[in-house]
């Protein structure tokens, strides 16, 4: 058997690999005091108001660490993560995203009031059996249009079909935007027995063609400011942040209901910082937080007892009358039926 | 007298003309809409203004995308010239069994759609529990980027002329002197020419970076991407207008220091 004996050159050799080392691991260790939350969230102005005022607050506050991703795809990088190890703590997407990662597993269904004492004052369908985890704020879709053209304000989703709108009509890729699965529900309700009558909304979605189709409501927003689309699918918040610009444009809410787009978050059932995570999504539910989110972009607060300013307050859903408008599209019923549609929208709007 | 251009020849200007339009229409069309004052297309343009750029060049998010994609993609570069070049060599010198095998195996991640290996990477990092950490972004975009300088290097390597180091060796030069002083300048230029595609693949590399960038280290193209999510304004053109002109300028740079016309015979 060989015995080593370690000289002075190979203690000080092993001496200085041992502090290299150190030094490496040194923020490793300097980190790990600090427990860190990951989260998903938006970019655009919404990033702005989180990374610049929003999450830094929360940092100070419950001395932590904020990862905040903000590059999409979440949801197939959040199922590509370890179950026990998940890539994000805090899911935030849309609701049909959510009923995915429900039915995958990769998020608890559910936020127990117990865990977020603010869900007490959220209005019910922040938290209803169409919503999985808690919807934290709510767009409404409905009709945007430009007022320049002659056409009168549009009071029902029926008048997206008005034949002068031919090639002037704007909506989605179904297949990959979630504003325009939900209108396509909502054909099913206007022209048929509701919004699983799959058919009629076929039907009525042929008819509209020629309609100019986009990915993202980013697009359809520059379409209508360029008057490429004279009317158009879209959010309010996508219409309402050019109130007080020249631009000729306005949103109509349908007489047959607004669909909710709504903003909703969750907690992936193998977070290390599950308690974190619950605070955060109490954060995100405080009055003045929501009003500072609401203002800056025009999404309707969940909590009942945010008081807005006054603009805000006229055209915003923070009332239980104006709330009583907003239709929850059935995302789990929808995601069920998601290949079958997208095969037979795509084969209707390419024809 | 004046010859009268034929048919054929009309023809051929026109579907060139064609080509070039179609190839250059995109560039048009950024150009137009970066100087546009307004918030979306709109054509003719209602006046030209720097706005845009403006707004680009005074975002943090903007210049730190930019920052990072241009350190990655000049790492990238010089990684790809180390090992496509090296691996060119032991493939064409080597006598290794297998070698063209080996070759396709080199080639093959572009192969594959770069989404696939993105996502690949980053279950693999995952599973290594390293998070997404930029050392392996880098190895991400070098993955795609080392078959161009392997491809540029073979085909150098392929017309080589062998006589010339032996004709070294036969003087007394070291295998290390042939090496640096002969072999080294005669495939230099496969090597450069996949250098600037390994740049420019790593500089606008999407697929594989939607994956791998870490939240507040995201390349430009990622930032791109999720900015016309929710802002489709001019500042998307001025970005592409500056990643153009980045693209450009390093191909200008490399033909002042190495000069690129020898190139142009591969």
């Amino acid at each position: 058997m060989t015995t080593i004996k370690p000289d002075r050159r190979s203690i000080l050799k092993a001496g200085a690999a041992g502090a290299a080392l150190a030094a490496l691991g040194a923020p490793h260790i300097a980190n790990a005091q600090a427990a860190t939350l990951k989260i998903t969230t938006w970019g655009g102005k919404w990033g702005e108001i989180m990374k610049g005022d929003l999450l830094p607050a929360f940092e100070r506050e419950f001395k932590c660490t904020v990862s905040a991703d903000q590059a999409f795809p979440f949801l197939p990088k959040l199922q590509a993560s370890p179950r026990g190890n998940p890539i994000y703590d805090v899911l935030h997407a849309n609701s049909n995203e959510q009923w995915k990662a429900v039915e995958f597993g990769i998020v608890e269904p559910k936020v127990d009031p117990k865990n977020v004492p603010n869900l007490k004052d959220v209005y019910p369908y922040a938290i209803n059996d169409k919503i999985a985890g808690v919807s934290i704020f709510t767009s409404g879709i409905g009709l945007g249009y430009r007022t320049d053209k002659g056409l009168g304000k549009p009071t029902s989703w029926k008048d997206l079909a008005d034949p002068k709108l031919a090639g002037q009509r704007g909506g989605y890729l179904i297949p990959v935007n979630s504003l325009g699965q939900a209108h396509l529900m909502m054909l099913g309700q206007i022209y048929g027995s509701g919004m699983q009558d799959l058919d009629a909304a076929y039907k009525a979605l042929e008819a509209l063609k020629p309609i100019k189709l986009f990915d993202f409501t980013g697009q359809m927003e520059k379409a209508l400011l360029s008057a490429e689309v004279t009317m158009g699918v879209i959010h309010d918040s996508g219409v309402y942040r050019y109130e007080g610009t020249p631009e000729p444009v306005d949103f109509a809410l349908p007489s047959e209901g607004v669909l909710a787009l709504e903003q909703v978050l969750t907690v992936t059932p193998g977070s290390k910082v599950k308690e974190l995570a619950y605070a955060y999504i109490d954060y995100m539910l405080r009055p003045d937080v929501q009003k500072k989110l609401a203002e800056a972009v025009w999404y309707s607060p969940s909590n009942t007892k945010v008081q807005l300013d006054a603009k805000y307050d006229a055209k915003l859903f923070n009332t239980p009358e104006k709330v009583a408008r907003l239709i929850q599209p059935d995302w789990k019923w929808y995601n069920a039926r998601k290949d079958a549609i997208d095969l037979r929208v795509t084969r209707i709007l390419r024809g | 007298m004046s010859a009268r251009p034929d048919a054929g020849h009309i023809a051929y200007l026109a579907v060139n003309g064609a080509i070039i339009t179609f190839l250059l229409a995109p560039i048009a069309i950024i150009t137009v809409f970066a100087l546009n004052p307004t918030p979306y297309i709109s054509f003719p343009p209602v006046g030209i203004s720097l706005r845009w750029f403006e707004k680009f060049f005074s975002s943090p998010e903007f210049m730190g995308a930019l920052w990072l994609s241009l350190q990655v993609a000049v790492v990238v570069l010089v990684l790809s010239m180390v090992i496509g070049g090296l691996c060119a060599l032991a493939l064409a010198r080597g006598n290794i069994p297998g070698s063209r095998v080996l070759t396709a195996f080199f080639m093959s991640p572009l192969m594959l759609p770069a989404i696939l290996t993105g996502l690949a990477l980053f279950q693999l990092y995952l599973l290594l529990d390293i998070g997404r950490p930029v050392w392996g972004l880098i190895m991400g975009h070098t993955l795609v980027a080392v078959p161009y300088v392997l491809r540029t290097t073979l085909a150098v390597l392929h017309n080589f002329d062998r006589r010339i180091e032996e004709a070294a060796a036969v003087h007394g030069a070291s295998p290390a002197r042939v090496f640096f002083e002969v072999t080294l300048p005669l495939i230099r230029p496969g090597v450069f020419a996949g250098g600037i595609f390994a740049f420019i693949v790593s500089f606008d590399q999407f697929p594989i970076s939607l994956f791998l960038v870490m939240p507040q280290g995201e390349t430009l193209p990622v930032v791109l991407f999720n900015y016309m999510k929710f802002d489709l304004d001019g500042a998307i053109a001025a970005a592409s207008m500056v990643s153009i002109l980045m693209a450009v300028s390093v191909v200008v740079i490399l033909e002042k220091v190495i000069g690129l016309k020898s190139y142009v015979k591969l």
